[in-house]
């Protein structure tokens, strides 16, 4: 079996008291399109923001190319970071510069990019996500599903061999998600860019996934391929996949 | 025949793509139509190999030609897929910044209509403070309370420490002065009617202006930035009601008192000075002080900080409500909302000050 990129083990965490993640245990394999689902709250977010050293877990490792995050001084971790592109959920753009800027900055910052051809690599991602005409408005003046987009050409400015993606679709017409996935498809052949994506599109992992892991009350239900998901009868997964409700919407933030 | 062509590299990087464009600029004639890059050699590419080719095809579209790829296959020509969109659009144009300074026409527009939307918030802020109440309408005392703990109660410390050191330094200064003439028990007078007519009031409303002022504007911006004054709107409600009633009368409660505590640490300092240095006895400095305060000075003196107290809310969430633009919008509209704190500060002073000591004077 291929080496993993990034394992996780035992990974437990809280926000204060209240214990997000309790054992969360898997393997992100390279090249691979790896999606996190999940009811909203279960620590979908938390997690990613683990994996990319924002957070400190409060016990278990987290070893990126066998290296445990943990352990790396700052500037190790900020080495392993510039490898990492990352696209939050609220897009994270910076609110003061244009959005040609926004992603220019990682370019001028750490890119061995030469300057005369920044503006064009600008461009180049910005069409990558259908942005073309964005390139100098503000943040501000853009929509959520615009945002988000512009968010995720800041996350592959420097062609990252690692991508995390927080809720790519939420927010985006379907035309655009469709787009999207097939964007991240050719990310993926092209550059070899492994994909870590949280995301409550069916379509989309049905069409993009490799493997998926399930989150719920902070442990992992289930992790492995579509195959074995379609196979699985473990009932939260079949819930998740048929989109059953739940008797009563279930009220775990105030255990 | 106007076609030039070119060979593309085995391996379309940011380097050997720096080549092509320098070979592109080489070969270019007048007049040619075309440039077709063969690509068949080419292996693979990435993305700044990519941005190259766009590079070079905006050289040849402002030379009105156009750039052919051929013969690419496999990756490259998934790659050229990517590439395509951008490759086929003009740039977009950089925005023309055409500020709001570039003619005085716009500035005065601009400020009318500023002085507008401030007249209407503060119209409507005040009818919801002083009269709804009174018309059975709903006033949020819980709120009320808990501003006026922020505003004022939380605010003692400073404004106290504030007033003392300046009561302090005054007498400092002053009794040098005078020291000549042997006059320096009147820098009791000087210490209590300066602070009970000026300095109590201003010095008071502007530590409560940078405090108080710079946070309400940020809470209202934030709030504007993040769609909760659209959703408060949405529901229903009121954002004068609901949001400024309770800073309004707060502040107009809190203020007056916290400027006469601060009168009082004032006059205190002075005293300290007094009587620790220039070795007043304690009673002198007193009887001396006590003599010299006037209740007049004292209540024109506190009127003012009622009016200070609403230009200071008043711009604080007038320039809170305005904010465009993200978090750079909110620090751009605090800092504003200060300044013109201190400014209004100063003119409401000389107001009083004209109508008080110059015309009833
Ligand atoms: N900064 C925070 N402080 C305290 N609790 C938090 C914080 N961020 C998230 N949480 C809680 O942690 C849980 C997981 O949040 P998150 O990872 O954002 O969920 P999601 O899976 O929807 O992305 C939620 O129950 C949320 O209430
Ligand atoms: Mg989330």
């Amino acid at each position: 079996m291929e080496k993993a990129l990034i394992e996780v083990r035992n990974l437990i965490t809280h926000y204060g008291d209240f214990r997000v993640l309790d054992g969360v245990s898997f393997d992100v394999r390279p090249g691979e399109i790896f999606m996190i689902i999940g009811g909203s709250g279960c620590g979908k977010s938390t997690l990613l923001k683990h994996m990319c050293g924002l957070l400190k877990p409060t016990s278990g490792e987290i070893r990126f190319n066998g290296r445990n995050i943990a352990d790396l001084d700052e500037e190790a971790l900020s080495v392993m970071q510039h490898a990492i592109g990352i696209a939050f959920q609220s897009s994270g753009l910076f609110n003061s510069m244009t959005v040609g800027e926004n992603i220019a900055m990682p370019m001028r910052e750490f890119g061995e990019v030469d300057p005369e051809l920044i503006d064009h690599l600008v461009r180049f991602k910005l069409s990558l996500v259908g942005l073309s005409n964005a390139q100098y408005q503000m943040p501000g003046e853009l929509s959520g599903g615009m945002r988000k987009r512009a968010g995720l050409a800041r996350a592959l400015a420097l062609d990252p061999e690692l991508v995390y993606f927080d809720e790519p679709s939420a927010g985006l017409d379907p035309i655009m998600a469709a787009g999207l996935d097939e964007l991240i498809l050719k990310m993926k052949g092209l550059l070899k860019t492994t994909f870590i994506i949280v995301t409550h599109e069916l379509e989309s992992i049905r069409l993009v996934a490799d493997r998926i892991l399930m989150l719920d009350m902070g442990r992992v239900v289930f992790c492995g391929t579509l195959d074995e998901a379609a196979a699985c009868e473990i009932p939260r997964l079949r819930q998740f996949f048929d989109r059953q409700p739940d008797e009563f919407i279930s009220q775990r933030n105030l255990d | 025949m106007s076609d030039l062509h070119l060979k593309g590299p085995e391996e379309l990087n940011q380097d050997t793509g720096a080549h092509l464009h320098k070979e592109v600029k080489r070969v270019w004639r007048k007049g040619a139509e075309r440039l077709v890059l063969d690509l068949a050699a080419t292996r693979c590419m990435d993305s700044p190999g990519g941005a190259w080719l766009l590079k070079i095809s905006d050289f040849l579209r402002k030379h009105h030609a156009r750039l052919e790829c051929q013969g690419d296959r496999g990756d490259v020509s998934d790659f050229l897929r990517l590439l395509a969109p951008a490759l086929t659009s003009s740039p977009p144009l950089p925005r023309k910044r055409t500020g709001i300074f570039e003619n005085l026409g716009g500035v005065l527009i601009a400020a009318a209509t500023e002085l507008r939307q401030f007249m209407e918030l503060s119209v409507d802020a005040i009818y919801w403070t002083l009269i709804a109440p009174f018309e059975g309408k709903g006033f949020r005392f819980n709120a009320f309370v808990d501003e006026v703990h922020e505003m004022g109660v939380r605010a003692i410390k400073i404004v106290c420490l504030m007033n003392f050191l300046m009561g302090l330094i005054i007498a400092m200064l002053s009794a040098k002065q005078v020291e000549s003439f042997g006059l320096q028990i009147y820098v009791a007078n000087l210490i209590v009617i300066g602070f009970a007519r000026e300095l109590a009031s201003v010095v008071t409303a502007i530590v409560v202006s940078a405090r108080t002022g710079a946070a309400i504007a940020a809470e209202l911006a934030t709030m504007t930035v993040q769609e909760e004054i659209d959703a408060l709107r949405g529901m229903g409600l009121n954002v004068s009601q609901y949001l400024i009633t309770p800073k309004l009368l707060a502040l107009i409660v809190s203020l007056p008192c916290l400027a006469v505590l601060g009168l009082i640490s004032g006059v205190l300092g002075g005293g300290v000075w007094g009587v620790l240095v220039l070795g007043f006895r304690p009673s002198v400095w007193y009887t001396q002080t006590m003599e010299a305060a006037y209740m007049d000075d004292l209540t024109q003196g506190m009127l003012k900080t009622l009016f200070f107290a609403v230009a200071i809310v008043m711009i604080g969430c007038h320039n809170g409500l305005r904010v465009t633009g993200g978090s750079r919008g909110v620090g751009l509209m605090t800092t504003r909302a200060v300044v013109m704190d201190i400014f209004s500060l100063i003119c409401i002073d000389i107001v009083f000050a004209v109508v008080f000591y110059y015309i009833l004077g």
